[in-house]
């Protein structure tokens, strides 16, 4: 489909990309970290912090109110963003990596009815999960006394339903999956995943961070009770993210951060607690950056995310195809067609030498464990580099890429 | 106009990575610690035989980039024989030039001059430093058991 998305127009949107690194121009492939954000975005957050900037919920005075109302609207929008329907609520956290604590240690924490998690219970993760999706469920796992199991995938780095059917049991009571691996690239079946995990009777937890930018999990669609995303990976502010899901699944949640407007009736010795959404978002939450999410959200949606999530897949196999031409190169999960991410390792070039010799020529990829050392070791192939693509990157940038590297390999070989 | 190939990649570098002196591991090592950068996955192993204060063999072993891997192999040839006083004194001087804080000087450094361009680039200092702070680990080792200590 070309560059479609790379109109003039477009590339205005982001000045952080409109910039020389080392004498070149840069070639910003390091979305997977982070993305960029555009113009609508930090002008709608300045928008915001210069007219309405003022604490919500307990002012009766203008500003307050339009503040509040500026984080309810775009709490509205985000959860119309994912397909959050009339059964689900969204609740604002700093990002991804708070969302799925606030899960993991909401289940497992005593709070005042006792956990949700017991001992004889089963947690199943992926192997496929980066650190914030697997650390807090080995110790979630410890409190409880519940028993951790790891689906593990093929090594090709692929997880088959076939292989969930047997970790499942009446005693399984929690399943976490990611929408996308953020080490390889791979996009597990996880709308099957999942189903077969909620028949066993399990709550389920999607990690959506590395798909929002592109493929976003709609969950009126699917058999999920927790989606966790964060704004900067889906051209957001950074900061600020979502935990969404059912309302009765978040309703069992112990209350990470306790505090101011997160309680309905406090005496000296014990409160009790306010309805959701308020009670999981204690103290003052980041509204600029609810509003800059929400703002992602809508740029989004005008560019149209099935043309956002076309471009990134053909950048992607552009990629593929490409390095894996070049001697002494692998990359990891080929076949991953629904990915923006590609991540390969050299037989004689260590990734962090790859990355300073392509940070020469102003192309920014990530090299190393991306929190996932459980799932490279497992492959069997050590620290990664990645390059990962987003809307406005370009198949120019591909080439520059596929040049790089194969530049980097004959200096070091 | 300087290049990363010129500043790190020379190819007295490239040379060593591409065949590690002293890479191995030791029958009885009287010392040894490992040091690991959990973030980029590099993992370096070092031995001492140590007699009285004195090096008399080393060997190293594990994984790293090219920078890591040229550091520690030079390494093992600039401290083989020496003191362990005077083994500190060299990480000092080569720790002192890659943070900046000291200017790089043949006579002191040998071979490992090589590296000095490094301090150019501080995201690749802890590359250039996990075999040297594996090998500070292993001579405060107490003998013979080893230490692990994770770079930081």
């Amino acid at each position: 489909m070309g560059d479609m998305l790379q109109a003039a127009t477009l590339a205005a949107d982001f000045p952080g990309l409109a910039q020389g690194v080392n004498g070149e121009p840069l070639a910003y492939l390091d979305n997977a970290a982070t993305t960029h954000m555009p113009r609508p975005v930090q002008d709608a957050m300045r928008a915001f912090e210069t007219r309405s900037r003022a604490n919500i919920h307990r002012g009766v005075h203008t500003l307050s109110q339009r503040s509040t109302e500026a984080f309810e609207q775009a709490r509205a929008t985000l959860k119309r963003f994912v397909g959050a329907g009339a059964q689900h609520e969204l609740v604002f956290t700093s990002g991804t990596t708070e969302a799925l604590n606030l899960v993991a240690h909401g289940l497992s924490d005593a709070g005042q009815d006792g956990p949700v998690l017991q001992p004889g219970d089963d947690i199943v993760v992926t192997a496929l999960e980066h650190h914030a999706n697997l650390v807090p469920w080995q110790l979630a796992a410890r409190r409880s006394g519940a028993r951790l199991l790891v689906l593990r995938p093929d090594r090709q780095g692929r997880l088959h339903i076939d292989e969930l059917a047997p970790l499942l049991s009446p005693r399984t009571r929690v399943f976490a999956v990611t929408a996308c691996a953020n080490a390889t690239g791979e996009r597990p079946p996880y709308e099957a995943l999942m189903a077969l995990a909620a028949e066993a009777g399990a709550l389920t937890v999607l990690d959506a961070a590395q798909a929002m930018a592109h493929e976003v999990p709609l969950l009126s669609q699917l058999p999920c009770d927790f989606m966790a995303f964060s704004g900067h990976k889906m051209y957001g502010p950074m900061g600020i993210g979502a935990l969404v899901g059912r309302r009765p699944a978040l309703e069992r949640l112990t209350p990470l951060r306790l505090g101011g407007d997160m309680v309905e009736w406090v005496s000296e010795t014990s409160a009790s607690f306010a309805a959701l959404p308020a009670r999981l978002e204690g103290g003052t939450p980041h509204v600029a950056g609810a509003v800059g999410m929400a703002a992602a959200a809508d740029y989004m949606d005008a560019i149209g995310l099935e043309a956002i999530d076309a471009h990134v897949r053909a950048l992607r196999a552009h990629a593929v195809a490409g390095l894996s031409a070049l001697p002494g190169l692998t990359v990891l999960s080929p076949d991953a067609g629904r990915s923006a991410i590609v991540s390969f390792v050299a037989a004689a070039a260590h990734p962090h030498d790859l990355g300073t010799l392509l940070d020469e020529r102003g192309i920014a990829v990530r090299t190393g464990n991306h929190c996932a050392q459980p799932l490279l070791e497992w492959l069997g192939v050590g620290p990664t580099t990645r390059a990962s693509f987003a809307l406005y990157n370009t198949h120019d940038e591909v080439e520059r890429l596929i040049d790089g590297v194969a530049f980097a390999l004959e200096v070091l070989k | 106009m300087s290049t990363v190939a010129d500043d790190l990649y020379q190819d007295l570098v490239v040379e060593h990575k591409r065949a590690p002196r002293h890479f191995g591991t030791l029958a009885a090592p009287t010392h040894q610690a490992r040091g690991r950068n959990p973030q980029c996955g590099d993992d370096v192993q070092v031995q001492l035989q140590l007699e009285g204060d004195v090096v008399r063999d080393i060997r190293f072993s594990g994984q790293g980039c090219a920078i890591c891997i040229a550091s520690t192999s030079m390494m093992t040839e600039a401290v083989l024989g020496r003191e362990a006083g005077v083994v500190r004194e060299l990480q000092q001087h080569f720790r002192a030039v890659l943070t900046g804080q000291e200017q790089p000087q043949e006579a002191t450094l040998g071979k490992l001059v090589s590296l000095s361009g490094v301090s150019r680039y501080p995201s690749r200092i802890k590359c250039a430093l996990l075999g040297w702070h594996a090998l500070m680990h292993a001579l405060q080792a107490p003998e013979p058991h080893a230490s692990e200590e994770a770079a930081r």
